[in-house]
Protein backbone atom coordinates (compact mmCIF):
# COMPACT_ATOMS: atom_id res chain seq x y z
CA UNK A 1 0.00 0.00 0.00
CA UNK A 2 1.30 3.26 -0.66
CA UNK A 3 2.04 5.93 2.21
CA UNK A 4 -0.37 8.04 0.89
CA UNK A 5 -3.34 5.43 1.13
CA UNK A 6 -2.01 4.19 4.78
CA UNK A 7 -2.16 7.54 6.24
CA UNK A 8 -4.86 8.86 4.74
CA UNK A 9 -7.72 7.60 7.00
CA UNK A 10 -8.35 9.68 10.00
CA UNK A 11 -9.50 6.19 12.02
CA UNK A 12 -6.11 4.61 11.16
CA UNK A 13 -3.95 7.53 12.37
CA UNK A 14 -6.23 7.65 15.63
CA UNK A 15 -5.53 4.75 15.95
CA UNK A 16 -1.73 5.09 15.71
CA UNK A 17 -1.94 8.35 18.05
CA UNK A 18 -3.66 6.05 20.58
CA UNK A 19 -1.26 3.37 20.95
CA UNK A 20 1.43 5.63 20.93
CA UNK A 21 -0.30 6.94 24.35
CA UNK A 22 -1.55 3.52 25.90
CA UNK A 23 1.05 1.56 24.77
CA UNK A 24 -1.27 -1.41 23.68
CA UNK A 25 -4.96 -1.92 24.05
CA UNK A 26 -7.44 -4.76 22.75
CA UNK A 27 -10.07 -3.81 19.84
CA UNK A 28 -13.12 -2.97 21.64
CA UNK A 29 -10.90 -0.67 23.78
CA UNK A 30 -9.45 1.03 20.70
CA UNK A 31 -12.59 1.06 18.90
CA UNK A 32 -13.78 2.77 21.82
CA UNK A 33 -11.39 5.57 22.08
CA UNK A 34 -11.55 6.34 18.49
CA UNK A 35 -15.15 6.33 18.68
CA UNK A 36 -15.58 3.95 15.71
CA UNK A 37 -17.25 0.43 15.48
CA UNK A 38 -15.68 -2.63 15.81
CA UNK A 39 -15.87 -4.09 12.14
CA UNK A 40 -14.37 -0.51 11.08
CA UNK A 41 -11.64 -0.42 13.25
CA UNK A 42 -10.85 -4.45 13.44
CA UNK A 43 -10.38 -3.53 9.35
CA UNK A 44 -7.79 -0.65 9.90
CA UNK A 45 -6.13 -2.62 12.44
CA UNK A 46 -5.58 -5.10 10.11
CA UNK A 47 -4.23 -2.37 7.51
CA UNK A 48 -1.41 -1.42 9.84
CA UNK A 49 -0.48 -4.21 10.81
CA UNK A 50 -0.43 -5.74 7.03
CA UNK A 51 1.89 -2.14 6.46
CA UNK A 52 4.20 -3.20 9.57
CA UNK A 53 2.87 -0.77 11.46
CA UNK A 54 1.17 -2.31 14.57
CA UNK A 55 1.62 -6.03 15.76
CA UNK A 56 -0.76 -8.05 17.67
CA UNK A 57 -0.72 -10.87 20.60
CA UNK A 58 -3.81 -13.39 20.95
CA UNK A 59 -4.49 -14.42 24.74
CA UNK A 60 -7.70 -16.48 24.51
CA UNK A 61 -10.21 -14.25 22.59
CA UNK A 62 -8.62 -11.28 23.56
CA UNK A 63 -6.22 -9.58 20.98
CA UNK A 64 -3.48 -6.75 21.95
CA UNK A 65 -2.34 -4.61 19.58
CA UNK A 66 0.34 -2.24 19.80
CA UNK A 67 3.43 -0.47 17.83
CA UNK A 68 5.38 -2.74 16.15
CA UNK A 69 8.92 -1.17 17.65
CA UNK A 70 11.09 -3.56 15.53
CA UNK A 71 9.66 -2.03 12.38
CA UNK A 72 11.45 1.35 10.88
CA UNK A 73 7.74 2.19 9.37
CA UNK A 74 6.19 2.32 13.21
CA UNK A 75 9.14 4.22 14.48
CA UNK A 76 9.39 6.45 11.58
CA UNK A 77 5.38 6.84 12.37
CA UNK A 78 5.77 7.36 15.84
CA UNK A 79 8.20 10.00 15.41
CA UNK A 80 6.20 11.76 12.89
CA UNK A 81 2.89 11.71 15.67
CA UNK A 82 5.13 12.77 18.32
CA UNK A 83 6.95 15.81 16.35
CA UNK A 84 3.43 16.59 15.44
CA UNK A 85 1.56 16.81 18.44
CA UNK A 86 4.55 18.48 20.43
CA UNK A 87 4.65 21.17 17.45
CA UNK A 88 1.08 21.77 18.12
CA UNK A 89 1.43 22.27 22.17
CA UNK A 90 4.17 24.54 21.27
CA UNK A 91 2.11 26.28 19.04
CA UNK A 92 -0.58 26.54 21.69
CA UNK A 93 1.43 27.87 24.16
CA UNK A 94 2.71 30.79 21.40
CA UNK A 95 -0.76 31.87 20.93
CA UNK A 96 -1.69 31.24 24.94
CA UNK A 97 -1.06 34.54 25.23
CA UNK A 98 -2.57 36.47 22.27
CA UNK A 99 -6.52 37.58 23.00
CA UNK A 100 -9.38 35.76 20.49
CA UNK A 101 -7.60 32.95 19.84
CA UNK A 102 -9.01 29.62 21.22
CA UNK A 103 -8.02 26.42 21.39
CA UNK B 1 0.24 35.37 63.51
CA UNK B 2 0.49 31.42 63.03
CA UNK B 3 2.43 29.75 65.65
CA UNK B 4 5.83 27.87 64.28
CA UNK B 5 4.49 24.64 63.31
CA UNK B 6 6.71 21.89 65.87
CA UNK B 7 6.28 18.04 65.21
CA UNK B 8 7.52 15.39 67.66
CA UNK B 9 7.85 13.22 64.08
CA UNK B 10 10.63 12.95 61.87
CA UNK B 11 8.92 10.82 59.67
CA UNK B 12 5.51 9.38 60.32
CA UNK B 13 5.41 7.38 56.65
CA UNK B 14 7.72 4.69 59.24
CA UNK B 15 4.36 4.36 60.81
CA UNK B 16 2.24 3.63 57.77
CA UNK B 17 0.27 0.47 57.01
CA UNK B 18 2.17 -0.44 54.20
CA UNK B 19 5.55 0.55 54.99
CA UNK B 20 8.03 -2.10 55.18
CA UNK B 21 10.79 -2.21 57.53
CA UNK B 22 14.32 -3.39 56.14
CA UNK B 23 14.33 -5.29 59.72
CA UNK B 24 11.30 -7.63 60.83
CA UNK B 25 12.85 -7.83 65.25
CA UNK B 26 11.74 -11.63 65.90
CA UNK B 27 10.79 -12.30 62.67
CA UNK B 28 13.68 -13.46 61.41
CA UNK B 29 13.40 -17.26 61.43
CA UNK B 30 10.75 -17.46 59.37
CA UNK B 31 11.86 -15.18 57.23
CA UNK B 32 15.21 -17.11 56.99
CA UNK B 33 12.54 -20.42 56.58
CA UNK B 34 10.47 -18.39 53.74
CA UNK B 35 13.53 -17.92 52.04
CA UNK B 36 14.98 -21.65 52.54
CA UNK B 37 11.56 -22.61 50.52
CA UNK B 38 11.68 -20.39 47.69
CA UNK B 39 15.49 -21.04 47.16
CA UNK B 40 15.40 -22.96 43.88
CA UNK B 41 13.42 -19.95 42.38
CA UNK B 42 17.24 -18.71 42.13
CA UNK B 43 18.93 -21.97 42.21
CA UNK B 44 16.92 -23.27 39.19
CA UNK B 45 13.96 -21.39 38.49
CA UNK B 46 10.68 -23.24 36.39
CA UNK B 47 11.99 -26.43 37.89
CA UNK B 48 9.33 -26.28 40.79
CA UNK B 49 6.91 -24.55 42.21
CA UNK B 50 6.34 -23.76 45.48
CA UNK B 51 3.38 -23.20 48.06
CA UNK B 52 3.45 -21.75 51.18
CA UNK B 53 1.02 -20.93 53.70
CA UNK B 54 1.93 -18.18 56.34
CA UNK B 55 -1.15 -18.64 59.77
CA UNK B 56 -1.33 -16.20 62.34
CA UNK B 57 -3.38 -13.59 64.19
CA UNK B 58 -3.88 -10.15 63.00
CA UNK B 59 -0.76 -8.04 63.53
CA UNK B 60 1.62 -10.75 63.99
CA UNK B 61 3.24 -9.87 60.80
CA UNK B 62 2.03 -12.28 57.69
CA UNK B 63 1.79 -9.32 55.39
CA UNK B 64 5.12 -7.68 56.62
CA UNK B 65 6.45 -10.94 56.60
CA UNK B 66 5.74 -11.82 53.30
CA UNK B 67 6.16 -8.71 51.60
CA UNK B 68 10.02 -8.38 52.58
CA UNK B 69 10.26 -11.76 51.57
CA UNK B 70 9.52 -10.67 47.86
CA UNK B 71 11.62 -7.36 48.05
CA UNK B 72 14.50 -9.49 49.26
CA UNK B 73 13.94 -12.23 46.43
CA UNK B 74 13.48 -9.68 43.65
CA UNK B 75 16.71 -7.89 44.80
CA UNK B 76 18.35 -11.18 44.44
CA UNK B 77 17.00 -12.42 41.21
CA UNK B 78 17.36 -9.43 39.26
CA UNK B 79 20.98 -10.02 40.57
CA UNK B 80 21.39 -13.61 39.04
CA UNK B 81 18.98 -12.03 35.76
CA UNK B 82 16.00 -14.15 36.79
CA UNK B 83 12.81 -12.11 35.49
CA UNK B 84 10.94 -12.91 38.79
CA UNK B 85 7.72 -10.22 40.41
CA UNK B 86 7.02 -10.85 43.62
CA UNK B 87 2.88 -9.99 43.88
CA UNK B 88 0.82 -9.30 46.48
CA UNK B 89 -3.04 -9.64 46.50
CA UNK B 90 -5.14 -8.98 49.55
CA UNK B 91 -8.07 -11.39 48.63
CA UNK B 92 -10.36 -9.39 50.30
CA UNK B 93 -9.98 -6.22 48.66
CA UNK B 94 -11.28 -8.13 45.65
CA UNK B 95 -14.14 -9.59 47.54
CA UNK B 96 -12.33 -13.45 47.08
CA UNK B 97 -12.56 -13.02 43.68
CA UNK B 98 -10.57 -15.42 41.73
CA UNK B 99 -10.77 -13.44 38.31
CA UNK B 100 -10.27 -10.02 40.11
CA UNK B 101 -7.18 -11.43 41.93
CA UNK B 102 -5.89 -12.86 38.90
CA UNK B 103 -6.57 -9.84 36.64
CA UNK B 104 -4.46 -7.91 39.26
CA UNK B 105 -1.66 -10.32 38.63
CA UNK B 106 -1.81 -9.93 34.54
CA UNK B 107 -2.23 -6.63 34.48
CA UNK B 108 1.25 -6.19 36.51
CA UNK B 109 2.13 -7.35 33.00
CA UNK B 110 -0.17 -5.85 30.58
CA UNK B 111 -1.42 -2.85 32.21
CA UNK B 112 -4.43 -2.50 29.95
CA UNK B 113 -5.60 -5.37 29.49
CA UNK B 114 -9.48 -5.63 29.20
CA UNK B 115 -11.25 -6.43 32.36
CA UNK B 116 -14.15 -8.51 30.19
CA UNK B 117 -14.47 -11.09 27.81
CA UNK B 118 -13.23 -14.28 29.37
CA UNK B 119 -13.44 -16.64 32.31
CA UNK B 120 -11.06 -16.98 35.47
CA UNK B 121 -9.98 -20.50 34.05
CA UNK B 122 -9.25 -18.62 30.60
CA UNK B 123 -7.63 -15.66 32.67
CA UNK B 124 -5.03 -18.20 34.47
CA UNK B 125 -4.04 -19.37 31.15
CA UNK B 126 -3.92 -16.17 29.65
CA UNK B 127 -1.25 -15.56 33.05
CA UNK B 128 0.95 -18.61 32.10
CA UNK B 129 1.25 -17.59 28.41
CA UNK B 130 2.48 -14.44 29.42
CA UNK B 131 4.90 -15.60 31.93
CA UNK B 132 6.14 -17.72 29.13
CA UNK B 133 6.31 -15.31 26.30
CA UNK B 134 8.39 -12.73 28.58
CA UNK B 135 9.89 -16.27 30.71
CA UNK B 136 9.18 -15.00 33.90
CA UNK B 137 8.29 -16.50 37.23
CA UNK B 138 5.80 -14.73 39.43
CA UNK B 139 5.35 -15.16 43.66
CA UNK B 140 2.05 -14.58 44.26
CA UNK B 141 1.01 -13.68 47.88
CA UNK B 142 -3.01 -14.36 48.33
CA UNK B 143 -3.30 -11.77 51.03
CA UNK B 144 -6.74 -13.30 53.36
CA UNK B 145 -6.93 -16.00 51.57
CA UNK B 146 -10.05 -16.94 53.76
CA UNK B 147 -11.97 -14.09 51.62
CA UNK B 148 -10.97 -16.63 48.39
CA UNK B 149 -11.86 -19.64 50.14
CA UNK B 150 -15.37 -18.20 51.06
CA UNK B 151 -16.28 -16.74 48.04
CA UNK B 152 -14.66 -19.44 45.45
CA UNK B 153 -14.47 -22.54 47.12
CA UNK B 154 -12.22 -25.38 46.68
CA UNK B 155 -12.11 -25.76 42.63
CA UNK B 156 -10.71 -22.20 42.48
CA UNK B 157 -7.57 -22.87 45.00
CA UNK B 158 -7.76 -26.19 43.37
CA UNK B 159 -7.05 -25.05 39.88
CA UNK B 160 -4.17 -22.65 41.69
CA UNK B 161 -2.57 -25.29 42.90
CA UNK B 162 -2.85 -28.00 40.40
CA UNK B 163 -2.23 -25.79 37.48
CA UNK B 164 1.21 -27.12 36.66
CA UNK B 165 -0.59 -30.77 35.99
CA UNK B 166 -2.19 -29.64 32.70
CA UNK B 167 1.61 -28.25 31.48
CA UNK B 168 3.61 -30.96 31.20
CA UNK B 169 7.78 -30.26 30.53
CA UNK B 170 7.36 -26.91 30.91
CA UNK B 171 8.49 -24.43 33.07
CA UNK B 172 7.13 -24.07 36.53
CA UNK B 173 6.06 -20.67 36.75
CA UNK B 174 3.93 -20.03 39.22
CA UNK B 175 4.37 -20.17 42.96
CA UNK B 176 1.95 -19.34 45.54
CA UNK B 177 2.20 -17.68 49.59
CA UNK B 178 -1.22 -17.69 51.04
CA UNK B 179 -1.65 -15.89 54.04
CA UNK B 180 -4.48 -16.33 56.62
CA UNK B 181 -5.71 -16.24 60.41
CA UNK B 182 -6.72 -19.83 61.10
CA UNK B 183 -5.82 -23.24 59.44
CA UNK B 184 -9.39 -23.99 60.42
CA UNK B 185 -10.68 -22.46 56.80
CA UNK B 186 -8.70 -25.04 55.04
CA UNK B 187 -11.28 -27.67 56.01
CA UNK B 188 -13.15 -26.30 52.96
CA UNK B 189 -11.18 -27.50 50.90
CA UNK B 190 -11.12 -31.27 49.23
CA UNK B 191 -8.47 -32.92 50.90
CA UNK B 192 -6.67 -33.15 48.29
CA UNK B 193 -5.90 -29.79 47.84
CA UNK B 194 -5.43 -29.02 51.58
CA UNK B 195 -3.03 -31.99 51.94
CA UNK B 196 -1.16 -29.28 48.47
CA UNK B 197 -1.41 -26.86 50.59
CA UNK B 198 -0.59 -28.00 54.32
CA UNK B 199 2.74 -29.49 53.71
CA UNK B 200 4.43 -26.16 54.16
CA UNK B 201 3.17 -24.22 57.02
CA UNK B 202 4.91 -21.48 59.29
CA UNK B 203 3.11 -20.54 62.20
CA UNK B 204 3.57 -17.25 63.71
CA UNK B 205 3.05 -16.89 66.70
CA UNK B 206 1.52 -13.94 68.82
CA UNK B 207 4.20 -11.35 69.74
CA UNK B 208 4.86 -11.34 73.50
CA UNK B 209 4.78 -7.60 75.68
CA UNK B 210 8.55 -7.79 75.22
CA UNK B 211 8.89 -8.51 71.72
CA UNK B 212 6.36 -5.86 70.82
CA UNK B 213 8.38 -3.44 73.23
CA UNK B 214 11.15 -4.46 71.06
CA UNK B 215 9.75 -3.40 67.71
CA UNK B 216 7.88 -0.28 68.29
CA UNK B 217 10.77 0.63 69.35
CA UNK B 218 12.59 0.53 66.27
CA UNK B 219 9.47 2.03 65.04
CA UNK B 220 10.33 5.03 67.36
CA UNK B 221 13.72 5.19 66.09
CA UNK B 222 12.52 5.16 62.64
CA UNK B 223 9.40 7.84 63.00
CA UNK B 224 10.10 10.20 65.71
CA UNK B 225 12.33 12.72 66.83
CA UNK B 226 15.43 11.68 69.36
CA UNK B 227 13.81 11.72 73.12
CA UNK B 228 10.45 12.29 71.89
CA UNK B 229 8.48 8.49 72.87
CA UNK B 230 9.78 7.85 76.39
CA UNK B 231 10.17 4.21 77.38
CA UNK B 232 6.99 4.13 79.86
CA UNK B 233 5.05 5.54 76.72
CA UNK B 234 6.17 2.58 74.28
CA UNK B 235 5.87 0.24 77.22
CA UNK B 236 2.01 1.18 77.78
CA UNK B 237 1.48 0.86 73.77
CA UNK B 238 2.79 -2.93 73.64
CA UNK B 239 0.35 -3.29 76.77
CA UNK B 240 -2.74 -2.30 75.05
CA UNK B 241 -1.23 -4.09 71.87
CA UNK B 242 -0.69 -7.03 73.96
CA UNK B 243 -4.16 -7.05 75.56
CA UNK B 244 -5.38 -6.99 71.48
CA UNK B 245 -4.09 -10.81 71.26
CA UNK B 246 -0.17 -9.13 70.19
CA UNK B 247 -1.78 -6.83 67.52
CA UNK B 248 1.53 -5.23 66.15
CA UNK B 249 -0.27 -3.08 63.71
CA UNK B 250 -2.76 -2.30 66.27
CA UNK B 251 0.56 -1.25 68.39
CA UNK B 252 2.12 0.72 65.66
CA UNK B 253 -1.41 2.68 64.62
CA UNK B 254 -2.09 3.48 68.52
CA UNK B 255 1.64 5.14 68.09
CA UNK B 256 1.07 7.22 65.03
CA UNK B 257 -2.20 7.93 66.66
CA UNK B 258 -0.56 9.25 69.84
CA UNK B 259 1.72 11.21 68.24
CA UNK B 260 -0.85 13.07 66.57
CA UNK B 261 -2.47 13.70 69.77
CA UNK B 262 1.18 15.26 70.89
CA UNK B 263 1.17 17.64 68.18
CA UNK B 264 -2.23 18.80 68.49
CA UNK B 265 -1.45 19.23 72.20
CA UNK B 266 1.29 21.30 71.19
CA UNK B 267 3.16 18.94 73.61
CA UNK B 268 7.15 18.17 72.88
CA UNK B 269 6.97 14.69 74.62
CA UNK B 270 4.31 11.77 73.67
CA UNK B 271 3.00 11.39 76.79
CA UNK B 272 1.26 8.00 78.26
CA UNK B 273 -1.98 10.17 78.71
CA UNK B 274 -1.26 10.70 74.43
CA UNK B 275 -1.77 7.18 74.22
CA UNK B 276 -4.72 6.95 76.82
CA UNK B 277 -6.59 9.74 74.27
CA UNK B 278 -5.30 7.92 71.33
CA UNK B 279 -6.67 4.03 72.56
CA UNK B 280 -10.07 5.22 72.48
CA UNK B 281 -10.74 6.92 69.49
CA UNK B 282 -9.18 3.45 67.29
CA UNK B 283 -11.04 1.07 67.88
CA UNK B 284 -13.94 2.22 65.44
CA UNK B 285 -12.11 3.60 62.75
CA UNK B 286 -10.10 0.47 62.08
CA UNK B 287 -12.88 -1.22 60.07
CA UNK B 288 -14.68 1.77 59.03
CA UNK B 289 -12.27 2.76 56.30
CA UNK B 290 -12.75 -0.87 54.64
CA UNK B 291 -16.72 0.26 54.10
CA UNK B 292 -15.57 1.84 50.89
CA UNK B 293 -14.75 -1.19 49.35
CA UNK B 294 -18.48 -2.43 49.28
CA UNK B 295 -20.39 -1.82 46.07
CA UNK B 296 -23.62 -0.02 45.77
CA UNK B 297 -25.78 -2.38 46.96
CA UNK B 298 -23.94 -3.62 49.81
CA UNK B 299 -23.18 -0.34 51.10
CA UNK B 300 -27.53 0.06 50.66
CA UNK B 301 -27.92 -3.48 52.69
CA UNK B 302 -24.86 -2.86 55.43
CA UNK B 303 -26.92 0.42 56.31
CA UNK B 304 -30.11 -1.04 56.10
CA UNK B 305 -28.63 -3.55 58.87
CA UNK B 306 -26.37 -0.78 60.97
CA UNK B 307 -30.15 1.17 61.17
CA UNK B 308 -31.81 -2.09 62.52
CA UNK B 309 -29.63 -2.27 64.94
CA UNK B 310 -29.81 1.44 65.57
CA UNK B 311 -33.41 1.86 65.80
CA UNK B 312 -34.59 -1.95 67.57
CA UNK B 313 -31.52 -1.90 69.77
CA UNK B 314 -31.39 -5.72 69.22
CA UNK B 315 -28.41 -7.80 69.41
CA UNK B 316 -29.63 -9.90 66.32
CA UNK B 317 -32.10 -9.05 63.16
CA UNK B 318 -33.20 -12.19 60.76
CA UNK B 319 -32.42 -11.88 57.01
CA UNK B 320 -36.31 -11.09 56.36
CA UNK B 321 -36.15 -7.83 58.86
CA UNK B 322 -32.45 -6.62 57.05
CA UNK B 323 -33.92 -7.48 53.58
CA UNK B 324 -37.16 -4.66 54.77
CA UNK B 325 -34.39 -2.23 56.09
CA UNK B 326 -33.10 -2.47 53.08
CA UNK B 327 -36.16 -1.78 50.91
CA UNK B 328 -36.49 1.36 52.72
CA UNK B 329 -32.76 2.32 52.17
CA UNK B 330 -33.49 1.82 48.61
CA UNK B 331 -36.33 3.93 48.16
CA UNK B 332 -34.51 6.72 50.13
CA UNK B 333 -31.60 6.57 47.85
CA UNK B 334 -34.06 6.09 44.53
CA UNK B 335 -32.71 2.71 43.38
CA UNK B 336 -34.31 -0.37 42.87
CA UNK B 337 -34.14 -2.94 45.23
CA UNK B 338 -32.42 -6.04 44.14
CA UNK B 339 -33.41 -9.97 44.41
CA UNK B 340 -33.32 -12.06 47.78
CA UNK B 341 -30.74 -14.02 46.16
CA UNK B 342 -29.12 -11.16 44.84
CA UNK B 343 -29.39 -10.13 48.94
CA UNK B 344 -27.71 -13.55 50.05
CA UNK B 345 -24.91 -13.21 47.93
CA UNK B 346 -24.33 -9.50 49.49
CA UNK B 347 -24.82 -11.33 53.05
CA UNK B 348 -21.62 -13.56 51.86
CA UNK B 349 -19.20 -11.13 51.00
CA UNK B 350 -20.51 -9.02 53.83
CA UNK B 351 -19.39 -11.79 56.09
CA UNK B 352 -16.68 -12.74 54.34
CA UNK B 353 -15.29 -9.32 54.87
CA UNK B 354 -16.10 -9.28 58.53
CA UNK B 355 -18.86 -6.34 58.52
CA UNK B 356 -21.49 -8.97 59.87
CA UNK B 357 -21.54 -12.29 61.29
CA UNK B 358 -24.57 -14.99 60.52
CA UNK B 359 -25.53 -17.50 62.35
CA UNK B 360 -27.89 -20.35 62.03
CA UNK B 361 -30.72 -20.64 64.34
CA UNK B 362 -33.88 -23.41 64.93
CA UNK B 363 -36.91 -22.21 64.49
CA UNK B 364 -38.76 -23.01 67.60
CA UNK B 365 -42.37 -24.16 66.94
CA UNK B 366 -42.22 -24.12 62.90
CA UNK B 367 -39.85 -26.33 60.65
CA UNK B 368 -36.61 -25.24 58.97
CA UNK B 369 -33.35 -23.00 60.13
CA UNK B 370 -33.78 -19.09 59.80
CA UNK B 371 -30.18 -17.16 59.58
CA UNK B 372 -29.72 -14.60 61.96
CA UNK B 373 -27.16 -11.74 61.49
CA UNK B 374 -25.19 -9.37 64.05
CA UNK B 375 -22.22 -6.57 64.12
CA UNK B 376 -19.27 -7.72 65.90
CA UNK B 377 -17.45 -5.22 67.65
CA UNK B 378 -18.89 -2.75 65.10
CA UNK B 379 -21.24 0.69 66.74
CA UNK B 380 -24.42 1.13 64.92
CA UNK B 381 -24.17 4.47 64.66
CA UNK B 382 -20.53 4.56 63.27
CA UNK B 383 -21.07 2.12 61.11
CA UNK B 384 -24.21 4.58 59.70
CA UNK B 385 -22.63 7.46 60.38
CA UNK B 386 -19.41 5.97 57.36
CA UNK B 387 -21.53 4.58 55.03
CA UNK B 388 -24.21 7.37 54.59
CA UNK B 389 -21.01 9.50 54.15
CA UNK B 390 -19.95 6.84 51.12
CA UNK B 391 -23.49 6.61 49.65
CA UNK B 392 -23.98 10.77 49.22
CA UNK B 393 -20.47 10.14 46.69
CA UNK B 394 -21.98 7.37 44.72
CA UNK B 395 -25.52 8.24 44.69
Amino acid sequence: MKLEDVLSSRLRIRIIKVLIQVGELNVSEIARRINANYKSTSMHLKILEDEGVLQHKTYGRIRLYRLNQSSPRARAVQNLVEIWEHANKGERQDYSGMSGVNF
Amino acid sequence: MMSRYKSVFKDETKLDINYVPYKLPHRDRELRLLTEFFSFILQAPGKMAQRIVIAGDVGSGKTVLSQRFGMNATREAEKRGINLHYVHVNCREYRGSLFLILYHAVSVFHPSFPKRGYSAEELLQILLQILDEQDAYVILTLDEFESLIEREGTEAVYKLTRLQETRVNKPQRLSLICVMRNLKILEKLDASTRSTLQSNVIHLKKYSKRQLVDILSDRVSLAFKPLTVPEDTVSLIADIASSEGGNARFGIELLWRAGKYADADDLSVVTPECVRKAASSIYAVMRKSEAAYLSLHEKLFLLGIARFFKESERAYASLAEAEQAYAVVCEEFNVKPRSHTQLWKYLRTLSAVGFVKTEVSENIGSRGRSTLIYLPRISAHELEKELTALLEKDV
